[in-house]
This record gives structure tokens, sequence and C-alpha cells, in this order.
């Protein structure tokens, strides 16, 4: 009678095992327990010995082959006499129906019929006929879901017929090559939205890489972008109820600043998506500087401030982030870099909110800011600011310290990209190695339009300017 | 307030008969011919079972499991030295004790197979079932030893642990409590100098196993692992000692794991092929045997007879064993909730009424007792 010989599981959870010496030949009379295949798994080279006495019928594997667990290796005559043979090969489907109901107890959720055929179906190929739930770990079964394959058309290649984690994403990568062979292409936005994502999170380390390399490269100056369209532009005015009837009201007009302000406040809010980004500063060594050095910068007629350090440093930061010192061209769709740095200072007034920009920050001294500072924020407050001081601003800095508050979400000044808020420093209990002292904490809020930047473009850029904050000396060493 | 020296008792070396099968004639232990013939006849048993599940393993007809040839001499000739009703609280590599304490050869192939049912001790000794998690066999140890104190009769533990597990914070608690609290259990550690791949020196920097007896305050030797009569005699001095009710002892029985860890590891990964053969040449048989012989208790003659009648042995229990895997009282998947708890928790009978049930709808009714109630083996002291 003929008795087949199947690789068993030779290690604790080997699926296959690589041929490397076939012992005995077609024809050759073999003993139980005689040699009859070296192989290799994952774990140990072993010799695996004969299982019964008899003929060798027939060999299926050759040397350098790889052999799944459960593939029907050899095959043998015997005399059908020989006492632990029929056992032996019983043995093996007995165990199989041991594990088979326990997985399929493990899918109890799944209550079809869960049959794995076993014995000679796995002859062939390794895989087995299944009909119900299909064998497969839990995180298989994950990434089918993942990537939306249905596990009951694949084949499964590991012990058993069971699907394995290669099973699945060789059987979704044939599916996408298909989808794709029928003319089918990926959707260019996303391509490029992945190039540019890439970029980005290096963009910190990687040198300076032209603007162009980094947002994509428009055929020339003008042309190479499209405008952008949005859904529902214009909403009609909204509609209040009749507060009169639960007690007296007083109309006013807007008018002057607070209609600006609320005109640009509408259009930067419905326009720009906006995100804040929280950092804190520690300052604690601004205020020794300060006294060191602010007499003299009074004689000067300007005052030593956090503002003005904090103009420094946000110039500093713009030049190496110069996404914050752009607009977008929603008409022509493209990114507007401005290789100036107008710095806009929000001043409370008497009549409301309004930003006097201090030009080219970048070639002015420090002193020169604090003049500056100090002569903007006054003219502003008494109204006599000139009206081309009110303009041409590529970043905002709004300053709430001297009220109050811990933090802020600030408003973008349309259309600028980002808009930076400082809160109090005030003195708070920090940990320096491991010990708590007191240190002059100053919270910062970046608000950014994510439509040209990124979060962590934000994160870098805010770290750009704590360092110069926490440490004035980085902005000497730099060009 | 001098400085001075702090003096500890020293560790003893002791070996009986060498690997050249020399003996040491003053040291020699009195073991009656019979008592010999036996302690040898458990160790081939055990041996050739080691051989022939290996060479079942490779066929796909056991399941993984760790080799004990060459580990036959610690588990024989110490567990020779208690009585049925002592505890027997072996680790992993203690095939030819569970033999000698009458475990049936079925049970051995059943439990790596994976049959629960394989894990119940026999009847009539107290023995607990191989202990796979390292060293936590040494605190159940501890634990029964201490149950005996309090129940004040005088028997005593015997315990196994190797290399690998000394490491282990359970060894370090075991070895603790059962000195502190005079407990009557001897540790005998299975020094095979391999925990897997972990050679000794990466696994201690201390000379011996033995000497951290002292920090315990308990007696310690190292023997010779290959030696049958001198871990005979170390542990006879050690369960006499536990049975006048003066505490644990641990004998260091040096050795080698001449096999890979289990049937799944490849020790040509870590070690070399010189090394293990070395130590192939120390094996403990061969020397026991020149002894019988050269005694006149065991001639060639009849060790040769031995051996055919072992070889049938365990034919018959393959056999045996094999027609069992395929019973339906041994497949049924409702026993693995059975044996955890004397009395099932709530949560755990529900899990089994919901499989039993699930079973219902394709057709297999396993809470059908055609089987005849079984009850969990619950040793008592």
């Amino acid at each position: 009678m003929a008795v087949e010989f199947k690789l068993p599981d030779l290690g604790e959870g080997i699926h296959e095992a690589e041929i490397l010496a076939v012992k005995v030949k077609e024809g050759d009379t073999v003993k139980e327990d005689q040699p009859i295949f070296e192989v290799e798994t994952d774990k140990a080279v072993v010799e695996i010995p004969c299982p019964v006495a008899g003929t060798v019928e027939k060999i299926n594997v050759k040397v350098g082959q790889t052999a799944k667990v459960g593939m029907v290796m050899m095959s043998f005559i015997t005399d059908g006499a020989k006492a632990e043979e029929k056992p032996a090969a019983k043995n093996d489907v007995a165990r199989e129906e041991k594990k088979e109901p326990v997985a399929a107890a493990a899918k109890s959720a799944n209550s079809e019929s869960a049959k794995v055929s076993g014995g000679s179906d796995h002859a062939t190929n390794g895989r087995v006929n299944i009909t119900g739930p299909v064998p497969a770990a839990p995180a298989v079964r994950r990434l089918a879901r993942e990537l939306g394959v249905d596990l009951t058309q694949i084949h499964g290649s590991g012990p058993a017929g069971r699907v394995l984690n290669e099973d699945v994403r060789s059987f979704a990568a044939g599916k996408l090559e298909g989808r794709l062979t029928t003319a089918e292409r990926p959707a260019q936005g996303q391509s490029a939205a992945g190039k540019g994502d890439d970029k980005s999170s290096k963009s910190d380390k990687v040198a300076a890489p032209s603007l162009k390399d980094k947002y994509g490269s428009g055929d020339g100056e003008k042309s190479g972008g499209a405008p952008l369209e949005f859904a529902g532009g214009n909403l009609p005015p909204a509609e209040l109820p009749d507060f009169t009837k639960y007690g007296a009201v007083e109309r006013v007009p807007l008018k002057s600043i607070r209609r600006k302000i609320a005109q640009n406040m509408t259009i930067a809010w419905s326009r720009i998506p906006h995100v804040t980004h929280f950092d804190e500063a520690n300052v604690t060594s601004f205020e020794p500087l300060r006294l060191k050095h602010d007499d003299k910068v009074r004689e000067q007629g300007g005052r030593l401030t956090l503002t003005v350090l904090t103009l420094k440093a946000v110039c500093s930061g713009l030049k190496k982030y110069p996404q914050f010192n752009a607009s977008l061209d929603e008409r022509s769709g493209e990114i507007v870099f401005k290789h100036f740095y107008n710095i806009g200072i929000a001043v409370a007034t008497e009549r409301g909110l309004i930003v006097p920009v201090i030009k080219d920050v970048d070639k002015k001294s420090i002193i020169q800011l604090a003049q500056e500072l100090k002569d903007i924020a006054e003219k502003t407050r008494s109204g006599k600011i000139e009206l081309d001081r009110l303009q041409g601003g590529t970043f905002t800095i709004t300053n709430i310290g001297a009220i109050g508050g811990t933090s802020m979400s600030p408003m973008i000044n349309y259309p600028e990209c980002a808009i930076l808020g400082m809160a109090r420093a005030a003195d708070k209990p920090i940990v320096v190695a491991g010990k708590i002292e007191i240190g002059t904490i100053m919270p910062l809020a970046l608000s950014f339009d994510h439509r040209i930047a990124d979060g962590a473009e934000a994160a870098y850029f805010v770290r750009h300017i704590i360092e110069r904050l926490e440490d004035p000396f980085t902005l000497l060493l730099e060009a | 307030m001098p400085r001075k020296s702090i003096e500890l008792p020293k560790i003893e070396y002791l070996s009986i008969l060498n690997e050249n099968g020399e003996l040491d004639k003053e040291l020699e232990p009195k073991i009656d011919p019979k008592g010999l013939i036996e302690m040898y006849r458990y160790m081939l048993l055990a041996r050739r079972t080691d051989e022939r599940m290996l060479l079942m393993q490779r066929q796909g007809r056991c399941g993984t499991f760790p080799q004990s040839s060459g580990h036959e001499c610690i588990s024989m000739a110490s567990i020779f030295n208690i009585n049925k009703d002592d505890w027997h609280v072996p680790a992993y590599r203690e095939l030819a004790g569970l033999l000698w304490r009458g475990w049936p050869l079925e049970s051995i192939l059943l439990y790596w197979n994976g049959f629960e049912e394989g894990a119940a001790p026999p009847e009539g000794v107290n023995d607990l079932p191989v202990c796979v998690p390292i060293a936590s066999q040494l605190l159940h140890a501890a634990g029964i030893g201490m149950a005996i104190n309090m129940e004040k009769t005088e028997k005593v533990v015997m315990t196994y642990f190797g290399d690998g597990a000394s490491s282990e914070g359970d060894c370090h608690e075991a070895l603790n409590f059962a000195s502190v609290f005079k407990a009557p259990v001897v540790f005998m550690c299975l020094n095979n100098q391999y925990a897997i791949s972990v050679p000794l020196s990466r696994q201690m920097a201390c000379e011996t196993i033995a000497q951290r007896a002292v920090a315990y305050g308990m007696p310690g030797i190292r023997v010779d692992g290959n030696d049958v009569l001198a871990v005979y005699q170390a542990a006879k001095e050690a369960v006499e000692r536990a049975r006048r009710g003066e505490g644990p002892s641990l004998i260091e029985c040096l050795t080698y794991r001449v096999t890979p860890h289990t049937t799944s590891d490849d020790p040509k990964r870590y070690r070399s092929d010189e090394e293990t053969k070395e130590w192939v040449l120390k094996d403990a048989l061969p020397r026991f045997a020149k002894y019988l012989d050269q005694k006149g208790v065991l001639p060639e003659a009849k060790r040769l007879e031995m051996e055919e009648e072992i070889d049938k042995t365990i034919k018959a229990a393959v056999q045996k064993a094999e027609v069992m895997f395929q019973s339906d009282e041994l497949l049924n998947p409702l026993h693995m909730f059975d044996y955890l708890f004397a009395d099932m928790s709530p949560a755990l009978q529900e899990q089994r009424d919901e499989l039993a049930e699930h079973f219902k709808t394709k057709g297999k009714d396993w809470t059908n007792p055609q089987k005849k109630e079984k009850t969990p083996a619950s040793p008592r002291a």
C-alpha cells in the first residue's frame, strides 16, 4: 500500500523548509528511520528520517526547492503490515482535525461552516479547498481590510491553506497592476501631494532647496498656475432675530476702522484655512540684557523690548522659511514669495485694531527697530500714522502681553500667510536639569495659512524664533 | 574596630566515578545491585525514548520538545533518594525521573503532542507536571516545602532547574524563602552551560552556582553531573538533612547540553562541534555501564537484553499513544477548559459552553458524555 510523507512543522510555527539533500532515489528500498532528506528551516538544519519501511515510489521535491509544510515530499510502497505506518499517516490528519475546530472557534462570529479538507488536497500545491471562513491570522485580516482585499479570493500559501501577509500583499499588488494597465492612472494630485510631503518633512535639514524645487516648477514667471475654485463663495448676509423683543437695543453704523476690520477678518476667516501652533520661549536671559542696555537705547529714542527682539528673530525665521512670508494667489493658482520683510505690529487703539508696518526689518539694526517701533506705536495710537506706513506688510506680530492672557489664537492679517502672537512673559516654575527653577516664559502662538505651509514647518519656524529669543547672540552669528 | 574577614563555608566539588570510569573506592556509596540496575534501566529508557521522539518529531509525529539526553543521570540519581509520597517538582529535562516515578511513556508522548491529558501525574506519587516556564517551579517547590513544615510531616521536595533559571528572580525568591523557613527542599541545578544559546559566561560572573547557597544560608555543593554516584551521594545527604528538619540544600550538577535546546533549535549557530564532542565523551551512561559491568551487577549480555526490552517497550508505547491521539476522548477541545481550576470559574464555564454550542451547530456534540468522568489531577500533600 502507498504511504505519503508530508513535510511536518519541524520547529515552532515553521511553514516552509528548503531541501538541502535528498538521500534516497525512486525505487530504493528504505528502512524505517533511515535518513531521507536534509532540510533547512528558519530555525535549523535537520535530517528527516524515513517514517516507514518499504520502497520509494515517488520523490516530489528537488534539492534547492522550498517545500511548504503539508506538502507531500515523497511516497512509499509498503507491504501494509508495518506496525507504525498507519497511525503515522492518520496522526497527521488527526492533528489537523484537532486544530481545525479551535481555529474555527476563534472565528465564531463567522458562523458559516469551516471545513478544511485535509489529506491529498495538499498534494499539488499546498493549497486547500475552503468553504466558509478563510484561515488567516488577525494581523492578516486587518491588512486585507486595509488594502480592500477579499480574503476568500486569495489562495493561502501557508500551512493548511492559511493566508499569509505576503499573499494579501501580492494579491493587492496584482489587483493594482491590473487596474493600471486598464488605462486608469493614479490621480495627479495624489502623486504631487506625496512628493510635496516628502520634501517638506526634510525641509529643515536639506540645504535651502529652490522654491520651485520645493513647490513644483512652473513653466515661467507668470504661467503655471490655475485659479483655485471654491464651493460656496458669496454667502448672503446673515439674518438676526429681533432683539427688541427681549430689551432695549441701540443700533450704530459699522464705519471706519471697525468696518475695515470686520471686512478683513471676514475675508481672512472665510478664505484662509487657519491653523495655530503653540510654543513657549524661555526668555529668562533677556531681562538682564535689557537692564544692561535699555538706557543706551532710551537715549536714542527707543525702548529695548521683547517685541523688538522678536522682530529680528521673526525676520531671521522668514528668511529660512519663506513660505511664512508668502501669499497664495487664488486667481493665478500661485504662491507669491516676497523677497522683502515688512513686519506689521498690531496696535490696539481706542478706535480699534490698527497694524502699522515696519519695512525692511532685515536691513535695520535693533536700535533702529526700537526707535521705529516706538514711533509707529505712538503715532498709531494718536491717529497720526501715515497711510503708507499701514500698507505693504508681509507678516504680522501681535503682542497682548501688556494686558494679560496665557495664549491666543490670532487671526491672519489677510493676505499675509501668518501671524505671531506674543503672550505675557511671566515667571513660571520650570524644570532645569531635573530641578525646579524660576524662569521667564513667554507663550507664542503662530496662526498660519495651511494652504501654503504645514504644521511641521510651523513648528520648525517657531523653534527658530525661540532659539533667537532665548539666546540673542545667535542673531549675530547670522549673515 | 578592626577590619577582619568573615568566615564563610567553603564550596565542595564531588566526583566519585570520573569520565574514564575510574572509581574513588573510598567515596563509593552503598547502593544495592537491584537499585543500581533500576537506575541504569530508567536512564537508558529515557535516553532511547528521547531519541525515538526526536525521530518522530522530524517525521511530524511529535510536537516540539526539549531533549533530555545527557541529563538522565542528574534526574535519576537524585530522585532515587526520595519516596513515593515525597514531592517531585520537575522542570522539563527530568524524563528519567518521571518514568521512574511511574509516568507512563504514553503520557510523555501525549504531553509533547499537545494533549493536556499527558500532564496528569500517575496515581500514587506526589508529582507536579512538567514545568516549562523557567524557574516558576522553584516557587511551587518552596511553597510545598513550607506546607510540609506546617503539616509537620517528614516529606521532602526534590526540584530541578537549569543554569538559565538561576538568573531569574523566582529562583532567588524560592531559595531565600526555603532557607528562611527551613523548607525541606532539595534544589537540583542542571548546569548544562547553555540557556538556549546563552553560554554560562554570559549568565553569571561567579565561578559556581553552588556558591550562591552560602548567600542563602544553606549547604551548597557542585558535583559532576554525569557521575551517577556523585549525584546520588550529594542528593542523599541533602534529602537526609531535609528530613531531619535542617532545611534546604543546593546541588549544582555540572553537565553539558549535548543536544539542541529543543527540536526547534540549531546549536551550530552559537557553539562549535568540537566543544560538544568533548562532552559527549563524558556521557554518564557509558561510564555507568562500565561501572556496573566491572562490578558484575550488569554484564554486557544482560545490558543488551535490556536494550531489546526497552526497544520493545517504546515501540508498544508509541503504537498505543498514536491510537490515543485519534480518540475523541483526547481530541475533545472542551478539555482545554477543564484542568486549570478545581471549580471552573463562571467566565471560563461560559466560554466552554459557547464553544460546545458552536460545535453542536457543526454537528459535533463534544459534551456527549460517552467518555468516562474525568477528574483533574489535584495533587495534595
